[in-house]
């Protein structure tokens, strides 16, 4: 059975369309990139308001109690906020996937348009295929276009305290543009697979959406002083991804077959 | 090879046995009619034909496509007109068959003609640009229908086209079926409408699980198709004796009772010969003649269990 790139990209065509024609969709997907790059805009502006309260001195000392007298302890908290963001902006890759491909696997089942699609040339490799890509693209773009507002408000409202760009730094710029499209690999697999099995698009995204809570969690420890983020850290968090990834891709190939998809209704 | 070969095709889901021992053959320009009531395993066998689902025993080809391993190619001659339209609603009529040129790899410019008149022919010519989901239930089928043929397939299944339709879309949608029949096309259609069977098919075959019975529709309907024998103690054992003449004919025996159907009213004197030479002692041979819908009543009935 070849593999036709045509037959992919008509999925992809089609899903494409559907979504921009799908305002409760969209409207669903834009409220988390609006929190995730406004809630950090709105951090770091309150500390750049009052840089010397000696409580964000108190704050700062808990994190790191070798915090020299002399650095402001404002800049180290700015700092380390947008090093934790990081974590948690990935939340957004994995999960806007998740939002768009539950909808376009379960959601051709829901809708019992799948039959049809399946009684044409098109192969499972070919559905997964462009079925992922419509919901990768959008979700990467999204990631993206949040991380460009990001920058901006970031260092709109840390320049009067810094007086220089503090975005985009080189780890933010890794992570976005390497280990952000991995998670949404992985958002994306994992609710591809969800989808096949279950009948409804609002079950396929709920189930599917319980893979935030580790990354979610994480950030509970970053913020908890448990685990400490950097560079080496997010590196490792995107290593463990691209394995569930190619995990992910294995179990796909190997587990969408025509049968399966048809014989789970009734 | 073209036209439709089945033979001894089966699927068990877990040990649900859906469809089994299903033989039958389609002609190239035939309408071929699956009859059949809920459940008798007709979206089932549409399904294995189509390369949808794996038939667990037995074989068929659809134009010389084996339905067991050749999916691609199989699913480029054959247009499957599904239970429910499936169509995308958000998406515009020419958005859902542009969808459809795209995945059969059509060079559109080619293909809208044929899908335009089509449109036209059914009544949806100057909708192409509405959303599906304002269509009524009719005009959706119908959509669907020209959905099934824009990649011009050598032969069409249609499960159940006018099920759920009030009786005005319903015919709409037969007269729809007509037109591709008078073109020549080789149609499948499953149905449980005796009504709409007898009108557009050709020949039918009356299923329950397994094969009932099976021939031209006016066959079917008339006499000459049965004798009912009446024979001392238990008809049973003379099937295997009547299986023996050179014209095996099908043979349901209930009680004392014997139904043999036959192709024509030349062979009943056969039958009671054989009866009688086996030893059977005949009370009575009665060629039946009755409505299509008692014939298939009563297929249903025996064909029971
Ligand atoms: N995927 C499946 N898994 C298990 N059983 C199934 C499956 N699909 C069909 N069946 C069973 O196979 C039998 C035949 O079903 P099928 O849908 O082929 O009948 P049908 O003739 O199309 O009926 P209807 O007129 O209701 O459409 C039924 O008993 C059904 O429950
Ligand atoms: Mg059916």
């Amino acid at each position: 059975m070849a593999f036709r790139p045509k037959r992919a990209l008509a999925v992809f065509w089609k899903d494409f369309l559907d979504l921009r024609k799908n305002v409760g969709l969209l409207v669903s997907m834009m409220v988390l990139p609006a929190v995730m790059v406004l809630v950090p805009i709105g951090v770091v502006w309150t500390y750049v308001r009052t840089p010397d309260h000696a409580d964000l001195r108190s704050v700062a000392l808990f994190y790191d109690p070798t915090l020299p007298l002399g650095a402001s302890a404002a800049r180290f908290l700015i700092d380390k906020t947008l090093t934790d963001w990081f974590g948690m902006f990935l939340v957004m890759p994995v999960f806007v996937p998740i939002l768009i491909a539950s909808q376009s696997v379960a959601g051709e089942k829901e809708r019992r348009t799948l039959e049809p699609l399946l009684a044409s040339p098109v192969t499972a490799a070919e559905l997964v295929t462009g079925k992922s890509l419509a919901a990768l693209v959008p979700s990467v773009a999204i990631t993206w276009t949040a991380f460009v507002l990001f920058c901006v408000g970031v260092d709109i409202v840390a320049w009067p305290l810094v007086k220089m760009p503090l975005m985009p730094n080189a780890l933010w710029t890794f992570g976005v543009f390497v280990i952000a499209p991995l998670f949404a690999f992985f958002g994306n697999g994992v609710a591809v697979l969800i989808s096949a099995r279950v009948s409804e698009a609002r079950m396929a995204q709920q189930l599917s959406a319980l893979v935030v809570l580790p990354i979610v969690g994480m950030v509970g420890g970053q913020v908890a002083g448990v685990l400490k983020a950097g560079f080496g850290y997010y590196l490792l968090q995107g290593a463990v991804v691209l394995v569930l990834d190619a995990l992910l891709l294995w179990a796909s190939i190997r587990l969408l077959d025509r049968e399966r998809l048809v014989s789970r209704w009734g | 090879m073209s036209g439709i070969h089945v033979q001894d095709l089966g699927k068990r889901f877990g040990d649900r046995v859906a469809v089994e021992a299903l033989s039958f053959h389609v002609r190239p320009g035939e309408v071929f009619g699956l009859l059949g009531p809920n459940g008798a395993g007709k979206t089932t066998t549409v399904r294995m034909l189509t390369g949808l689902l794996q038939p667990t025993e037995g074989e068929a080809t659809v134009w010389g496509h084996r339905v067991d391993r050749d999916g691609e190619p199989l699913r480029k001659v054959v247009g499957l007109l599904t239970e429910q339209p499936g169509l995308y609603d958000r998406l515009t009529a020419r958005e859902n068959l542009r969808f459809f040129m795209k995945l059969h790899e059509l060079d559109e410019a080619a293909a809208w003609p044929r899908a335009r008149h089509y449109l036209e022919r059914f009544g949806l010519g100057g909708r192409e640009e509405e959303p599906v989901g304002g269509f009524s239930k009719g005009m959706r089928q119908k959509l669907a229908i020209v959905r099934t043929l824009v990649h011009d397939p050598k032969v069409i299944f249609l499960d159940e086209p006018t099920s759920g339709l009030d009786p005005e879309s319903a015919r709409t949608v037969r007269d729809a079926v007509a037109e591709l029949a008078s073109e020549g096309r080789t149609i499948v259609l499953c149905s449980h409408n005796l009504a709409e069977v007898e009108r557009l098919c050709e020949r039918v075959a009356v299923v329950k699980r397994r094969l009932l019975a099976m021939g031209p529709v006016r066959e079917l309907r008339h006499a000459g198709q049965a004798l009912e024998v009446r024979v001392e103690g238990e008809a049973e054992r003379f099937c295997v004796a009547l299986a023996q003449l050179p014209f095996a004919p099908n043979v349901l025996a209930e009680g004392p009772k014997l139904r043999v159907m036959l192709a024509d009213d030349a062979q009943a004197p056969d039958v009671v010969a054989c009866l009688v030479g086996a030893g059977a002692r005949v009370h009575s041979a009665v060629p039946t003649q009755r409505p299509l819908e008692e014939v298939y009543l009563e297929l249903l009935r025996e064909g029971r269990g």
